[in-house]
């Protein structure tokens, strides 16, 4: 019964030091808005993706990191877009070239996979992509899928496989008449066989490049390579 | 003390260059030899037909050189120029130029090549690349993918037969092209284009 009172005091110190520590970190938060942050993102992937901006917002859901990293931050506060799976824009040359070209704003490393529903190695390493996708969009990876299907297949079998997948990543499918263009400008050393993987650094430069199916792990090391510069 | 900075410094340096250096560099998924030259003389080759008959490069090729083309039978896109493949062979052949297709696909038995090419009439002999060696050889990574060589089997075009995988896109028609200019005796104007296309499927 004597001790009761110094439980309750120790208690209350912890308590209160518990407190003081999340204060302190919640202050020394350089953007400590969610909002803001919310806003941040929207805008700079507006930039290359049209279709994510007019979304209603019940489209997206805050996620949090803290939970597995405690003391959290803000900054570990992102959206993730909760697109259906099967949604497929078509976009041509210039759309490419958009994708590719990086926003001095963004920050996050860009990791483009080119491939086609004929294309089996393809097939076979889009699990690991969709993965890989799931994985990383609390770090804060831009990931676009680039289809080379046909444009009669945009509405059939592109949106049945990515369903099949339930790839949930922004998915293009580039609708041009000369391919060499759009090769030549993604890399001069690519002959246009598929999958083509390329991740591109907060600079928009080259990091790593697989032609061919994937190997998860190389690509996942060079991802955090990426994602663990800019912590 | 500056002494004892000076090695650990140099080979730290040393690490980081090798790591950028590394982290920079492309890779492939094969790590495939780059294609030959352009103006490369080709060695002879021999492989098998579809029926084990085997025959060599030099004896296959026309008096006046030959269209390697790698195709498959489950591609797509190497399916889309079946017509234009067996139209082009037709056409050459009597210029003197002879199209070899070559499968190095290790899912696709030899059986099927010949059923496959039974099945979109292809005429042209196509070869079987077991092990894919030629491929490796001619760094060849996709379906479709065309080199030409002139009689004397030297390497004169490296790249697409088309520009558009539909008919009705062709706007560049370089390999005929290539093949024109070839016979009229003018150097090649344009080789090296690219376009999309299946992997060969490689023995792992």
């Amino acid at each position: 019964m004597k001790s009761i009172p110094g439980q309750v005091a120790i208690s209350a110190v912890g308590l209160m030091i518990v407190l003081g520590a999340s204060l302190a970190a919640f202050a020394q938060t350089p953007s400590a808005s969610p909002a803001k942050t919310v806003n941040q993102i929207l805008s700079v992937r507006g930039k290359y993706f049209d279709d994510l901006v007019p979304l209603p917002k019940k489209h997206y859901i805050p996620e949090c990191c803290f939970c597995h990293k405690p003391p959290f931050s803000f900054n570990d506060w992102r959206l993730k877009p909760v697109r259906p799976p099967g949604e497929v824009r078509e976009i041509d040359f210039e759309g490419l070239k958009k994708i590719l070209q990086r926003d001095p704003k963004d920050t996050r490393p860009l990791l483009v996979n080119f491939w086609a529903t004929w294309c089996d190695p393809c097939r076979e390493e889009f699990p690991d992509l969709v993965k890989l996708d799931a994985e990383y969009t609390a770090k804060r990876l831009n990931f676009v899928a680039v289809s080379l299907d046909d444009i009669s297949d945009i509405k059939t079998a592109v949106p049945r496989f990515l369903k099949e997948m339930k790839a949930t990543m922004p998915v293009v499918l580039l609708n041009v008449n000369d391919p060499e263009p759009a090769i030549h400008a993604v890399d001069e050393k690519w002959d246009g066989q598929l999958p083509a993987t390329f991740l591109y650094d907060k600079d928009g430069r080259v990091v790593f490049k697989y032609f061919g199916r994937i190997k998860p792990e190389e690509l996942r090391s060079a991802i955090d390579k990426q994602v663990g510069s800019k912590q | 003390m500056k002494k004892n900075y000076a090695l650990p410094l140099f080979l730290a340096s040393i690490l980081i260059v090798a790591f950028a250096a590394v982290a920079g560099s492309g890779r492939n998924g094969s790590d495939l030899p780059a294609p030959p030259a352009i103006g490369t003389t080709l060695d002879d080759f021999k492989l098998p037909d579809a029926d084990g008959a085997e025959h060599s490069l030099k004896l296959l090729a026309g008096k006046n050189g030959a269209v390697i083309i790698f195709v498959a039978t489950k591609c797509p896109v190497s399916n889309a120029y079946n017509d234009r493949m067996e139209k082009l062979a037709q056409d050459y052949k009597a210029k003197g130029i002879n199209v070899i297709g070559i499968n190095s696909n290790n899912t696709e038995p030899a059986p099927e090549v010949k059923s496959h090419a039974g099945e979109k009439h292809l005429t042209f002999t196509i070869l079987k690349d077991d092990g894919n060696k030629i491929a490796d050889r001619l760094g060849a990574t996709k379906t479709p993918e065309v080199y030409v060589t002139d009689a004397n089997l030297k390497l004169v075009y490296h790249g697409r037969i088309d520009n558009s995988q539909k008919i009705e896109g062709i706007t560049s028609n370089d390999l005929r092209e290539a093949l024109d200019e070839m016979l009229a005796g003018k150097p090649i104007s344009k080789t090296g284009g690219a376009a999309f296309g299946c992997t060969i499927k490689r023995v792992s």
